[in-house]
């Protein structure tokens, strides 16, 4: 922090300046109390993540917005586990399933226990996940249906070669398996277009242009 | 993954997925036709990758005869190459026509007179070709569904690592055994063109 900065902290108070951070962080915080498992305060970020306002919050108990858990079955208070950056799944108050990665860690104030319960947003970090499980799909769909068939259309055209040397076959056979051959592998390139079409058409991260042009638009 | 044990078409409904280089394709359809022959199952090779005009050639060649085996021909009309009527071909208008591929199948399945048949599908790596493989998978599900219902033995022909992992996995389901082929060839006796 410059010193300019902190000078201007010292003129608020370390309260103040605990409020400020614990608004603006872009992480979800909960400080639930660990008898009850009621909420006793939350920051802007879990009221925007949870799509509930803080006077919705506080005062209810965790089990009905942050924890799927039934009440007695607290992982942390009642099955010891722990979290620490543990994925986990929030439903908001739309229902949507936001994946989360969850800290929960305990803590002492004003000589009471407490838990603090933090949450990070992880859906752009999912969503870049489910591209590149997408690309590999994409990418492996194409060595099925290009690489394997391409070597098999070699060796086929290798036997071909060799019947044409035998002299066992007639032109017209030899034709239609050439021509099977020539079919298969304009076959391939337009399943080979249409496989970059797709992928290009469901990622978002390719610019506009850039996609257009792999979609032929 | 492979059994080294071979195939064992003495035994009724088996369901075998046999894997080759690419090299080896043609020699493992052939060797799986005599197989079955010997046997005394009349085989139904449903053929994505050669026309049945040269299928017959190639089998004379090997010594069978074209009233030993029955072929459905998915790669005739896709070539533009004039079809003959014969009982034991039936034509499909082309690979991707899976549906052409399931009534000839099914078909030659109730008209085939042999109380022992079995299919012979050369080959699931060429009907990748044509369809995705969610779609392949789907069509093979339906065969083999068929096959276990008609109580007939089916062996379909692969090229080795020419599967996507999820339809090795269902086909490792349905099938009895994945035999690799370099594991058997080498029990072809070449001179006589038989199996030790």
């Amino acid at each position: 922090m410059a010193k300019n900065s902190v000078g201007k902290a010292e003129d608020t108070s370390c309260e103040d300046v605990f409020k400020m951070v614990f608004d603006r962080i872009q992480t979800g915080i909960l400080i639930i109390e660990p008898e009850t498992h009621t909420i006793i305060d939350a920051n802007d970020h879990a009221e925007s993540l949870l799509g509930v306002k803080k006077d919705k919050l506080v005062g209810k108990v965790c089990h009905d917005f942050v924890c799927l858990a039934h009440c007695g079955e607290c992982p942390i208070t009642d099955l010891h586990k722990s979290f620490h950056n543990t994925e986990r799944v929030l439903i908001s108050a739309t229902g949507e399933k936001i994946p989360v990665l969850k800290t929960v860690a305990p803590a002492s104030i004003g000589g009471k226990a407490y838990l603090i319960e933090s949450f990070v947003d992880i859906r752009d970090r999912k969503r870049a996940e489910q591209r590149k499980i997408a690309l590999l799909a994409y990418l492996n769909e194409s060595v099925l249906r290009i690489k394997k068939p391409l070597e098999l259309t070699g060796q086929n055209l290798y036997q071909i070669e060799l019947q044409v040397g035998s002299g066992e076959y007639t032109a017209e056979e030899i034709r239609m398996q050439i021509r099977i051959q020539s079919n298969n592998i304009m076959t391939m390139a337009a399943t080979l277009q249409e496989l970059a079409r797709t992928a290009a058409e469901e990622r978002d991260d390719i610019p506009e242009g850039f996609r257009e042009f792999f979609i032929r638009k | 993954m492979a059994d080294n044990q071979g195939l064992d078409l003495t035994k009724d409904t088996q369901l075998y997925l046999l894997l080759s280089a690419p090299q080896d394709t043609n020699a493992m359809n052939i060797m799986v036709v005599k197989k079955s022959l010997a046997v005394g199952c009349t085989p139904l090779i449903v053929s994505i990758n050669q026309p049945s005009q040269v299928l017959v050639k190639s089998y004379a060649k090997e010594g069978i005869s074209p009233d030993q085996y029955f072929v459905v021909d998915a790669v005739t009309h896709y070539s533009g190459g004039t079809t003959v009527s014969n009982p034991h071909i039936r034509y499909v208008n082309q690979p991707s026509d899976l549906t052409g591929l399931g009534i000839a199948i099914t078909e030659f399945l109730k008209q085939i007179p042999s109380p022992r048949k079995c299919i012979i599908f050369d080959s699931v790596s060429m009907l990748l070709i044509h369809i995705p493989s969610a779609t392949a998978s789907k069509f093979l599900h339906f065969v083999v569904n068929k096959l276990k219902i008609s109580e007939v033995s089916g062996i379909f022909l692969c090229v080795e690592n020419g599967l996507d992992p999820v339809i090795l996995s269902q086909m490792t389901v349905f099938v009895d055994k994945i035999v690799d082929f370099e594991e058997i060839k080498n029990k072809i006796t070449p001179q006589a063109g038989s199996l030790k």
